[in-house]
């Protein structure tokens, strides 16, 4: 029996007449729809069957039903397989039962629901503002279709996010918005006692751009692959690829096979770029330039590759809905060829000084530790769940592109802690080069586009995954009707690997937390603050917001 | 003569210990396969520095005082080591003693500073700092107390010099090789540069300090690391001494000088160290010291 109809019969069995309607468009894919009295019981039935938590969607249907529509989705990587729960309130009441008691990393997509839509969702263990800014209205839900893309509030004063009660004993320091280990602004309030983290708060999307809206009120469907891109500077091949796929397989398009091994080579590409990157910014986390400054030279040679093919250093804008923009001719592809052999050869050293170095292990072994069951209930991804022994890897569980025909392994690893995570990414730098010079030796000729219908068929719903250097990356699209998406939804990596920082950062030293919110790639542009806490001689003291601003030397007169 | 060797002294130390920073700064460069700032960038910066407005961010009495005391502190050891073999003027009237309380008076001040601008970072990093200083200050008074007991006085001649002045003996090897590891804490540099690891604390105890201010607690830094790495060439090395004083000024100042290309090749070949696994180290050392301080004591 197919797993999506054991799937399904399970659910029926489970729910009843709760369940209301299930479709399969395609081998891989299951939506169910179910009454919203039984969300929660479907959600921990989906877990329960083996399912990973990937994102919750939520929409505004108020034109067409009268609704808001919540939507959870699941994937089953064993079975390669995806499960889409679909459910809907009235919009005069928008109330669903949380699912995050049950799935952790839900969390903020409720949140995020709450925010933009007026959702609420019962039985949250921490429903706090999320996206919006401290100072914007309540009552003003962004991401409904009667608020426009350029709304702007009136600014407020003297509203601040409230962080988290810190742990008795415990002193704040504040870790943002503004801090040299972030590239990014963020606020992360970390509890100390001494130098060890006792806990952690979260404020971010400060940065928030309403992109979703955006793509789906201003752009026309070819266009938001180039917004796409730019969600993020360093994985925006993935969020493209994974935008066209969604909208693809939302609407039938089948996209040329030479087209889908050009995508192979711009996402591994990509990976080195990254991988490269990170072990950079990792040397320069724990306090050692040379890494960084060695590993960014030789990420120089990845640069100049792209440009070599796509005229960019980064932001490629290769990828279109139903192909690629650019071939790769013979020329380009020895190119590749060359610098490939001498990547090889300068990892190879890299490695070799990485791994054998002592000092990096003291730095970094039993460092940010999670055990192999609290990574998969957080349902944590990317090479922060491979170093701690889940093999889940998008290009081989639910594979896109030119993956199928890929020979490549995936490294695995069981330490559970930042090394783990730096011997991942060093590895599958190899991995991605193998992979690289297979894509050329066996791409096939034809053409670079699809044949394109006049027009996409309207409220088609798809889910796309894509493994990008961090983990998987998650875009859910239904099709509109005015040549643009209805509902575009974007989930980075960084999205559910940065929900599980506070459980990484435990009982840690803070010279560590760096390193271990590091370890994650945090790429806050894709997601969108911490205060650290001090128990010494039992005295408390929390940093409260006369404080931060007296330290942020803003208004010392005015307190 | 004694008296213009003082001012030599002071001079000398002002002025090389930027370059000795800017020498460092190359050599980690071209580590990184960087081409690094100019040799003389320390002085820019530090000109650079001096000319910005003062600004006075916690707004107490200490605050303002650490940075002229940390200086003031410096210039006083540079004024009465023994530079270029001699004892000078000042030398003369004072001890090791006097030595290792005006470099721990310049620590003190950094913390003080450091606690008068009540941030939370430069509270980690003082806190850190103090951890520093008490771990790893004892090992250059253990250096002072083997050249004192092998050269049998206090005085800065007999401690500077004595460890190897009758030639090496096991005490003088053993603290070598205390003093070579403890060198990098003492000049806050990788592992050891733990109280002002820039991605943690932001620089530590300094964070709130900009322009002059902020200029003499960099020239500070400089001339502290001057100090320790000529005490490791005059100390330990005795094949530079000629028996001339200007000879000997060249040959500890070439000394220095490789001193600190073996620092910058030790800091940039290594991570930072966090504080607790820095204590165990410094803890090592302490034992080490005292090791060789006994030797000492028993004529080895």
């Amino acid at each position: 029996m197919n797993v999506l109809d054991r799937i399904e019969t399970e659910l029926r069995g489970r729910l009843g007449a709760g369940l209301e309607r299930t479709e399969s468009p395609g081998p891989a894919r299951l939506f169910v729809d179910v009454e919203r009295s039984a969300l929660r019981a479907a959600a921990k039935a989906l877990i329960g069957l083996g399912g990973r938590y990937m994102v919750g969607i939520g929409t505004d249907e108020i034109a067409r039903k009268g609704t808001l529509g919540l939507i959870h989705t699941f994937a089953f990587d064993a079975d390669h397989a995806a499960v889409v729960l679909r459910t809907a309130a009235p919009a005069a009441d928008p109330v669903f039962d949380s699912i995050t008691p049950d799935i952790p990393s839900a969390g903020w997509s409720e949140r995020e629901y709450q925010d933009l839509l007026g959702m609420r969702c019962t039985g949250h263990p921490k429903p706090k503002r999320l996206i919006l800014a401290d100072d914007w209205p309540d009552g003003v839900y962004p991401l409904r279709k009667e608020v426009p893309h350029d709304l702007e509030p009136p600014a407020a004063e003297d509203v601040a996010y409230r962080l988290d009660e810190a742990p008795p004993g415990t002193t704040v320091v504040p870790i943002g918005p503004f801090h040299v280990s972030l590239h990014e602004p963020e606020h992360f309030a970390v509890y100390v006692d001494g130098e060890t983290i006792k806990g952690c708060d979260y404020r971010g999307f400060m940065t928030h751009r309403g992109i979703e809206k955006l793509c789906q009120t201003q752009v026309s469907y070819n266009e938001v692959p180039f917004v796409a891109e730019r969600i993020c500077g360093i994985c925006g091949s993935v969020h493209a690829c994974c935008y066209a796929q969604a909208v693809e397989a939302a609407a039938g398009i089948r996209v040329p096979r030479r087209a889908e091994y050009i995508r192979t080579v711009m996402l591994e590409i990509e990976r080195l770029h990254s991988h490269l990157l990170w072990l950079g910014i990792a040397g320069h986390l724990i306090g050692f330039d040379t890494v960084f400054m060695q590993a960014w030279r030789v990420r120089e040679k990845v640069m100049w590759l792209s440009e070599r093919i796509t005229g960019n250093r980064k932001t490629y804008g290769m990828i279109l809905i139903g192909g690629v923009r650019r071939d790769i001719g013979p020329e380009v592809r020895a190119d590749i060829e060359g610098v490939l052999a001498s990547l090889e050869k300068e990892v190879l050293t890299l490695k070799n000084a990485v791994i054998g170095d002592g000092a990096i292990h003291r730095r970094t072994k039993g460092v940010g530790y999670l055990s192999k069951e609290e990574t998969a209930r957080w349902s944590l991804i990317g090479p922060v769940a491979r170093a701690r022994g889940l093999r889940l890897d998008t290009r081989k569980d639910h594979p896109y592109a030119a993956y199928d025909d890929m020979t490549f392994d995936v490294p695995v690893v069981d330490s559970g802690d930042v090394w783990g995570t730096l011997v991942v990414r060093v590895l599958e730098i190899f991995e991605s080069i193998a992979i690289l010079r297979q894509a050329l030796a066996k791409m096939p000729e034809g053409p670079l586009m699809a044949d394109m219908p006049e027009a996409l068929p309207p409220l088609r719903h798809a889910v796309s995954m894509v493994e990008a250097p961090r983990g998987e990356s998650v875009h859910y699209v239904i099709t509109g009707e005015e040549n643009r998406p209805e509902r575009w939804r974007v989930r980075a990596p960084t999205y559910p690997n940065l929900q599980a920082v506070p459980a990484m950062l435990l009982d840690n030293q803070f010279a560590d937390f760096p390193i271990i919110l590091g370890q994650i790639d945090p790429c806050f542009s894709c997601t969108d603050r911490v205060a650290v806490v001090d128990a010494r001689s039992g005295a408390r003291r929390v940093l409260g917001r006369a404080e931060l601003e007296r330290m942020s030397r803003r208004e010392r007169g005015k307190e | 003569m004694s008296v213009v060797a003082v001012f030599v002294n002071v001079l000398l130390f002002l002025l090389l210990a930027p370059l000795f920073e800017g020498v460092m700064r190359k050599i980690t460069a071209r580590v990184q396969s960087r081409q690094g700032p100019p040799v003389v960038q320390p002085y820019f910066d530090l000109l650079k520095l001096l000319g910005k407005d003062r600004v006075d961010s916690a707004r107490n009495w200490a605050f303002r005082l650490a940075p002229p005391a940390a200086f003031a502190s410096i210039l006083a050891v540079a004024a009465l080591v023994p530079l270029g073999s001699k004892v000078n003027a000042l030398g003369a009237r004072v001890d090791a003693i006097t030595l290792v309380y005006l470099l721990t008076l310049g620590g003190v001040s950094v913390l003080l500073g450091a606690l008068a601008s009540r941030n939370t970072f430069a509270a980690i990093g003082a806190s850190r700092e103090m951890v520093t200083m008490v771990m790893v200050e004892p090992v250059l008074a253990m250096t002072l107390l083997v050249g004192a007991a092998r050269g049998h006085s206090l005085g800065l001649g007999a401690a500077v010099f004595g460890a190897s002045a009758a030639g090496y003996g096991l005490s003088t090897a053993v603290m070598l090789a205390a003093y070579a590891v403890a060198l990098q804490a003492f000049v806050a540099k990788q592992p050891f540069d733990i109280p002002e690891a820039e991605i943690e604390v932001l620089e530590g105890p300094f964070i709130e300090y900009s322009g002059p201010d902020y200029a003499l607690f960099r020239w500070y830094m400089m001339m502290k690391q001057m100090v320790y790495a000529w005490l490791f060439a005059a100390g330990f090395l005795p094949f530079l001494r000629t028996g001339s004083y200007v000879g000997d000024l060249l040959t500890q100042l070439l000394g220095t000088l490789l001193v600190f290309v073996a620092i910058a090749l030790v800091g940039s070949t290594n991570p930072r160290l966090r504080i607790d696994q820095a204590v165990k180290i410094y803890a090592g050392l302490i034992a080490v010291a005292l090791v060789a301080v006994g030797l000492a004591v028993a004529g080895l």
